[in-house]
């Protein structure tokens, strides 16, 4: 179970140097989606290796306030909004 | 099941690190979206399920069915919505010109 976690981790790196390179907007947009998404998946490993229950109510609010953030940027973007 | 767990996981991070490199390698945003969008809902929903078998049957597991659900219903959505963004924008751009 931890090696997978430290695998996801890992593939973490290239998502992060694409957040800090990403020639527009969209692309750090995209990171950052996947990003939130690939650290809701590790903390669902750690909350089942560690048996807290808790953990997995605030990866599923994590989760669902990633969603709306990132729908909502897509959209300002969409309207002509920010400086890219 | 402990053996179906890991295969489960083992194609999931497989999944994962394919999108990585999709991620890394490709140069328009429309290539990368394809290769997040589908490797990782692939991956990370494989090693959900993997995560759900692994746990058993207990009160952990109504909500990684949840999870999984909300995780694969948002994630065509946010490929979907910013696509769109970037499509309508780069048009934009090309009939101002």
């Amino acid at each position: 179970m931890q090696i997978i976690e430290t695998l996801i981790l890992c593939s973490l790196a290239p998502v992060l140097f694409l957040l800090w390179r990403g020639p527009s907007a969209w692309d750090r947009l995209l990171a950052y989606n996947t990003a939130s998404n690939r650290i809701v998946v590790v903390v669902c490993l750690v909350a089942v290796a560690t048996r807290e229950t808790i953990y997995l109510d605030v990866a599923i609010g994590y989760a669902a306030l990633s969603f709306l953030g990132v729908v909502i940027i897509s959209r300002f973007l969409e309207r002509g909004g920010g400086n890219r | 099941m402990t053996i179906a767990t890991y295969v489960l996981m083992g194609l999931g991070v497989g999944f994962v690190f394919v999108g990585s490199v999709g991620l890394l390698r490709f140069r328009d945003i429309f290539s990368r979206l394809q290769a997040s969008g589908v490797s990782d809902n692939a991956g990370l929903g494989l090693i959900l399920m993997g995560l759900i078998l692994h746990s058993g049957w207990n009160r952990h597991d109504i909500t990684l069915v949840l999870l999984l659900l909300l995780m694969l219903i948002t994630n065509p959505i946010v490929t979907h919505s910013v696509a769109r963004s970037a499509f309508v924008q780069q048009h934009r751009e090309e009939s101002d010109r």
